[in-house]
């Protein structure tokens, strides 16, 4: 975090990897080997291509893994089973289902535009798969430590509505255009929330890096509370969490998959693979927004240590624990509710949540600049 | 600035129509000008039938009229037949009768409450008034065979008697069901996301409600206190104790309590029927067949194999889940009818759409829409 | 919606929300109650009309199921030396008027409701098929 002239950095991933290769004893051979060619930035550049790996990887394992557990969870509410026969109990049905989806034929409308209505779904995936880059797994299992990681997520997630319009432009089908507009009218509606929210964050920790947040709601109060920001800003963490269930495109908010009221939605000219990189961005989407609100308000990666097993595993067990619960509460929410009507969607967005957001910031201004916290 | 208004069609293929139904919006913008709808995609010629087919082999399609619930359909029927030709009935076969039709009435608005929730986004209603739909339907099916086109209802009482455990069975249901009544309404009730897209869409008011010929739960969650069964009641429902649902806003999350309110008091007639339910005859002896199921209560006399009523002419009606239900019969003498219109509340009830819905959006023709209650079987016919 | 400000607890989501949570948690009588065909069946009533079934020794060939019948499902075929009927299931509405008027108590339906075909012609039901049913003991 940034104290006046000196900037500790916190370690990442690539110190990880490091720390790892020279315990083996590795790592003076492979780098004493690669500097006699003086191409050591190779060694560097396969060190982060391996991060990005597991991370995509993991990202993607993710992806198929939440489509299974919403389809299973949807089901379970229903009082009916799911899928249960692709595999046990339904386990590879998203495997399945991108089998077909690779099957179906690949129509492009012969007067959408051909570069944008392909390239289109991967922009929103690739925007997606780029939040997972500041976003704290565990300790010093970071892809790398931004000093400015919550900024560039709010601005990256910032690109999505672009993509959208893009989209629903290439489809040359003015009600995919009207679908996209309302879309990226959602979008915009509610990442103003959400970026009010987070700068009240911001403002207890001093710094926008997300390993300074986490580290800052390290501690317990009395022993027993831990010192998480849901405890400080209940009202900020109720405005985020609605925030990202609006940004993500979920019921309540579930304007763009409903035929029965928008006649189409940007996504109806879509066939095959790109249809399904939406709906993979959106499942990705999902888990990192609710990583990025694990992060904000419920302590990252921070919990009791566990003797003996090293603290990066426990660390990102926590995590992940965390945010399964969170994308739980998404999708129990997603079974209960109905849907919300486009206009009361964004009455809601602009006169509620915004005065609301503000609000929250003023507080959190006032406490912490009155020396409270 | 001049504009010109956008023709939108919510085609016949469409997931929220219920059915086949298509309607013509004009639109400004997003607000809805007007409203045409267009009907005639499931004609089946039902009542051309009437006219081809014997008076027993017509009950058959009566079944398929209004298929959720497919029991007054039979019985309104059944009651213009036995009016026309002055047969009486047996008291145990009229409370037979009530008792399959009230449990009929719950079906249909299980199903009413499903869909309507499931065009807003809450899939969850549905796939509960389908489990408690099943236990239902398989207590018609161990009484009359079929779980939809039950054809049990003839002129003269009905088709054989309740099997044994049926009683027991019912008794089960009914305890059920009122478990999950409660919840339903909190499942659903006291969302607010509901109330943000039912209160104050689709209003309409009492006397337009009865000017458009609206009939049943929707026209009494406007406020106008008419149902069939106190007005003039048929069958046995002068015995029972029960209250004509009602509310006074007229608005969808209205018509939406009505219904609930129906399912309550229909499984109070339930109880009070099984504990009233007396011994006898199920069916007219000059009316009855030997039904082939072996049943110690089998008779030996027939129906007639050349049913001829007299002349004449009548118009019936009942309280059928969605409205008024009537069958006008007319009889020249012969085996078949002359004549068969069927008044049906659906295709009534749709009518009074276009007024609730000028001036709101497509979202709110979705929620206005569902709380009418229609299905095409009705509409078209 | 200026009800949200006397709402703003949101009590009936949360409501909704327990109801949701007791089925996830199959609490009280809350179970799944998914059937699993074609693995597990359902076991029909004893009254279930499903594929007819003609008793061979007391069909007299009269025809009164054919006159019944709404939709001229049946007609009455020679087969050997005797009269029996043959049904189109193709287009039986399986309403059992049929069940209803046999003077002879000869014709009942079964359980069987799988009776999808290839073909419009396989569907009809002829006396050599398996619409007979022997009494064997008395």
């Amino acid at each position: 975090m940034w104290t006046g002239d000196i900037m500790i950095t916190n370690p990442n991933a690539y110190d990880l990897i490091v720390a790892i290769l020279n315990a083996i004893g590795v790592y003076n051979i492979i780098l004493g080997f690669f500097e006699n060619m003086g191409m050591e930035f190779v060694l560097r550049a396969i060190i982060v291509l391996v991060e990005v790996a597991a991370v995509v990887a993991f990202a993607l394992v993710t992806v198929m893994f939440l489509s299974w557990l919403e389809r299973k969870m949807f089901a379970v509410v229903q009082a009916r089973y799911g899928p249960m026969v692709t595999g046990p109990r339904g386990l590879f049905q998203p495997i399945a289902d991108g089998i077909k989806l690779l099957g179906k034929e690949d129509i492009i409308p012969a007067t959408a535009d051909r570069w944008i209505f392909t390239i289109a779904p991967y922009i929103v995936f690739v925007s997606v798969l780029l939040v997972y880059i500041p976003l704290p797994f565990g300790e010093s299992l970071i892809l790398s430590d931004l000093r400015v990681g919550l900024l560039y997520i709010i601005a990256i997630s910032a690109i999505t509505p672009v993509s959208i319009l893009l989209a629903g432009w290439a489809s040359n089908n003015k009600y995919s255009l009207m679908g996209a507009i309302r879309a990226v009218a959602q979008d915009i509606s509610y990442t103003i929330p959400l970026a009010i929210t987070a700068i009240a964050v911001v403002v207890f920790v001093g710094s926008l890096s997300t390993v300074d947040i986490v580290n800052a709601q390290q501690g317990y109060w009395f022993g027993v509370i831990p010192k998480w920001f849901i405890f400080l800003q209940p009202l900020g963490f109720i405005l985020f969490l609605i925030a990202c269930i609006a940004e993500m495109g979920r019921i309540p908010f579930d304007f763009q998959e409903s035929e029965q009221e928008l006649v189409a939605g940007f996504f109806t000219e879509y066939s095959g693979m790109k249809f399904a990189m939406f709906f993979l961005a959106e499942y990705a989407h999902m888990f990192a927004v609710s990583g990025i609100i694990v992060t904000l308000f419920l302590g990252g990666w921070t919990g009791p240590a566990i003797p003996l097993i090293p603290i990066q595993i426990t660390s990102l067990v926590y995590f992940i624990i965390k945010t399964y619960a969170v994308i739980f509460f998404a999708m129990w929410l997603r079974d209960t509710v109905p849907r919300v009507r486009i206009d009361q969607l964004l009455h809601i967005g602009w006169k509620i949540m915004i005065p609301l957001a503000l609000l929250n910031l003023l507080v959190a201004a006032f406490v912490v600049t009155a020396g409270v916290i | 600035m001049e504009t010109e208004t956008l023709l939108l069609n919510v085609g016949p293929v469409h997931p929220s129509t219920h059915g086949v139904l298509r309607f013509k919006l004009r639109m400004d913008g997003e607000i809805i000008r007007d409203c045409q709808i267009v009907v005639g995609y499931l004609h089946r010629g039902t009542e051309k039938f009437g006219e081809m087919k014997t008076y027993l082999q017509f009950i058959p399609y009566t079944d398929r009229l209004d298929y959720i619930a497919a029991m007054p359909n039979n019985y309104a029927f059944v009651k213009a037949v036995e009016e026309l030709a002055g047969i009486e009935v047996p008291l145990r076969a009229e409370y037979i009768r009530v008792l399959v039709m009230e449990l009929n009435r719950i079906i249909n608005h299980l199903v009413m409450m499903g869909s309507l929730l499931l065009d807003l986004g809450g899939s969850t209603m549905i796939m509960y008034g389908f489990r408690e739909r099943e236990n239902a339907l398989q207590l018609y099916e161990s009484l009359c065979g079929a779980r939809m086109t039950f054809n049990y209802i003839r002129p003269g009482g009905v088709r054989e008697d309740l099997p044994e455990g049926f009683i027991p069975k019912l008794n089960e249901f009914i305890k059920d069901m009122d478990m999950r009544i409660v919840d339903y309404e909190e499942l659903v009730n006291g969302n607010e996301i509901f109330l943000m897209r039912t209160k104050n869409i689709g209003v309409i008011s009492a006397e337009e409600a009865i000017n458009y010929g609206m009939t049943g739960p929707s026209m009494r969650g406007s406020g106008v206190d008419y149902d069939i069964r106190k007005v003039e009641p048929y069958s046995i429902y002068s015995d029972l104790d029960f209250k004509a649902c009602m509310r006074m806003e007229g608005d969808s999350y209205a018509r939406y309590l009505v219904r609930v309110d129906e399912m309550r008091e229909s499984l109070h007639i339930l109880r009070q029927i099984v504990d009233k339910l007396p011994e006898g005859k199920t069916i007219n002896q000059r009316y009855s067949f030997a039904p082939n199921t072996g049943a110690p209560s089998a008779v030996t006399s027939y129906f007639p194999r050349i049913f001829t009523p007299a002349e004449g002419e009548v118009y019936s009606r009942i309280e059928a889940p969605k409205g008024e239900l009537g069958f006008f019969v007319a009889s020249d003498g012969t085996t078949k009818p002359y004549r068969v219109k069927i008044r049906s509340p659906s295709f009534c009830n749709l009518v009074a759409l276009p007024k609730m819905v000028i001036g709101l959006k497509i979202p709110d023709l979705i929620a206005a829409f569902g709380t009418i209650d229609i299905v095409l079987g009705d509409v078209d016919r | 919606m200026a009800w949200i400000s006397k709402n703003w607890a949101m009590i009936g989501i949360i409501k909704g929300l327990i109801v949701t949570m007791k089925h996830i948690l199959q609490i009280g009588d809350r179970k799944t109650v998914t059937v699993q065909y074609p693995y597990e069946r359902m076991k029909v009533a004893p009254r279930f009309r499903g594929k007819h079934a003609v008793d061979e020794d007391a069909c007299i060939g009269c025809g009164i199921c054919e006159t019944n019948c709404p939709n001229s499902t049946i007609t009455i075929v020679k087969y050997g030396t005797r009269w029996f009927p043959e049904f189109n299931l193709g287009m039986c509405l399986f309403c059992g008027l049929c069940v209803d008027a046999c003077p002879m108590n000869a014709l009942k339906m079964t359980g069987d409701y799988e009776l999808a075909d290839y073909s419009r012609e396989s569907l009809v039901y002829g006396p050599e098929r398996i619409l007979f049913k022997k009494e064997v003991s008395k």
